[in-house]
């Protein structure tokens, strides 16, 4: 029993927080009933709860409210800015200099880590950043640079800040972890590019689903955002189709302002 | 007039078993011979498109009992409507329920 109900509460762990307990509770009263029943299967059975709690996770509403300091562009670069300042600073105080590197010089060896992790991003992400109205795509693309340019510094100088800390030397474990943190880096800076107004650059609010699976062929259906301040709607199809390809943007005029603060 | 989904088989005999059996994870399991980790992902999707919907047995009912509390799940309307449009589209779905109920 005890085995069974660790590989539960394992399990447990994918599951979203708000819904843990509840998950927790119905799975373990489920398999109170499966060994009251006699059933030899208990191990598949709970092998089972670990595809349901990543379902959830898979499938978790993502209605929570941006975090306050990404929320917008000044106070997203502001933040990455106010980390990547930290990185330098403990860098500084914490340089290694037999610290061996991949290629001489920081700025190039982040550079190189930064093109090794690249190849790795179209398996974990979408390149794709949406159709947009051509409309202030020069501050879109400025934006998305500051928010790389900070990001390299912070996983590069961060990991090896880290490593200095405790003491190791450059060998490949801190390599690979520059590579992993880069490639996380790059799928943050996506997905969340992906998640903001085109226009005014703030992070999308309150998504709601749209539409059933049973519709991808003649409608669509995923999930829709809004603007706070009013400029549109983002909708995201849940499966890319021949006929909603990628998210697409609607603009909303002003006859739209008096729904908005 | 609500939407009616069109569903696979499987979510079909999942939503089938929900509303002849007992209306638990587990009864869906024993009644449709699916693993569990088919059965409750499906019957999340099926909550989630309104097709079912979950509630807490009383925990004095199972306390007199002595057993932990289950979760129950039962059709809603849309569910009702779903679950009929699937029957004329899959017949074999009828079987089964014919097969439970007489077994029980």
């Amino acid at each position: 029993m005890r085995i069974h109900l660790a590989m539960l509460r394992s399990a447990a762990w994918l599951v979203p927080g708000e819904q843990r307990a509840e998950w927790l509770a119905e799975w373990s009263a489920e398999l109170w009933y499966v060994r009251q029943s006699g059933d030899r299967q208990t191990t598949s059975f709970c092998l089972g709860s670990f595809r349901d709690a990543f379902w959830l996770r898979r499938n978790r509403p993502s209605d929570a409210p941006p975090v306050p300091w990404l929320e917008s562009p000044s106070q997203c670069l502001g933040f990455l800015g106010l980390l990547a300042s930290v990185c330098v600073l403990l860098a500084l105080r914490h340089h290694q200099p037999d610290m061996k590197l991949p290629v001489t010089g920081p700025i190039l060896a982040m550079l190189y880590m930064a093109m090794m992790a690249l190849p790795a991003l179209p398996a974990l992400t979408s390149l794709r950043l949406g159709e947009y109205p051509a409309n202030r795509n020069g501050w879109r693309w400025a934006f998305f640079a500051g928010k790389i340019a900070l990001l390299l510094p912070i996983v590069f100088l961060g990991v090896l800040d880290l490593a200095a800390m405790i003491g190791l030397k450059i060998h490949a474990g801190p390599i690979h972890c520059i590579l992993v943190g880069n490639v996380a880096a790059f799928r943050w800076a996506l997905i969340d590019q992906r998640r903001r107004c085109p226009e005014c650059l703030r992070l999308l609010a309150h998504p709601a689903r749209i539409g059933m699976p049973s519709q991808t062929f003649l409608e669509w259906y995923g999930t829709e955002f809004v603007c706070v301040k009013g400029h549109g709607l983002l909708h995201v199809p849940e499966i890319p189709t021949a006929s909603f390809r990628t998210q697409s943007w609607m603009h909303l005029d002003r006859s739209w302002s008096g729904l908005f603060l | 007039m609500v939407a009616e989904q069109k569903l696979s088989h499987t979510a079909a005999l999942i939503l089938m078993a929900v509303h002849t059996g007992d209306g638990y994870g587990f009864s869906v399991m024993e009644m449709t011979g699916l693993p569990s980790g088919t059965v409750y992902p499906a019957m999340r999707r099926l909550e989630r498109d309104g097709l079912i919907r979950s509630q807490w047995e009383r925990q004095s009912i199972a306390d007199a009992e002595q057993r932990p509390p289950r979760k129950y799940y039962k059709l809603t309307r849309l569910g009702q409507a779903t679950l009929e449009s699937s029957q004329r589209r899959y017949p074999l779905l009828a079987k089964l329920a014919a097969v439970e109920g007489g077994q029980s």
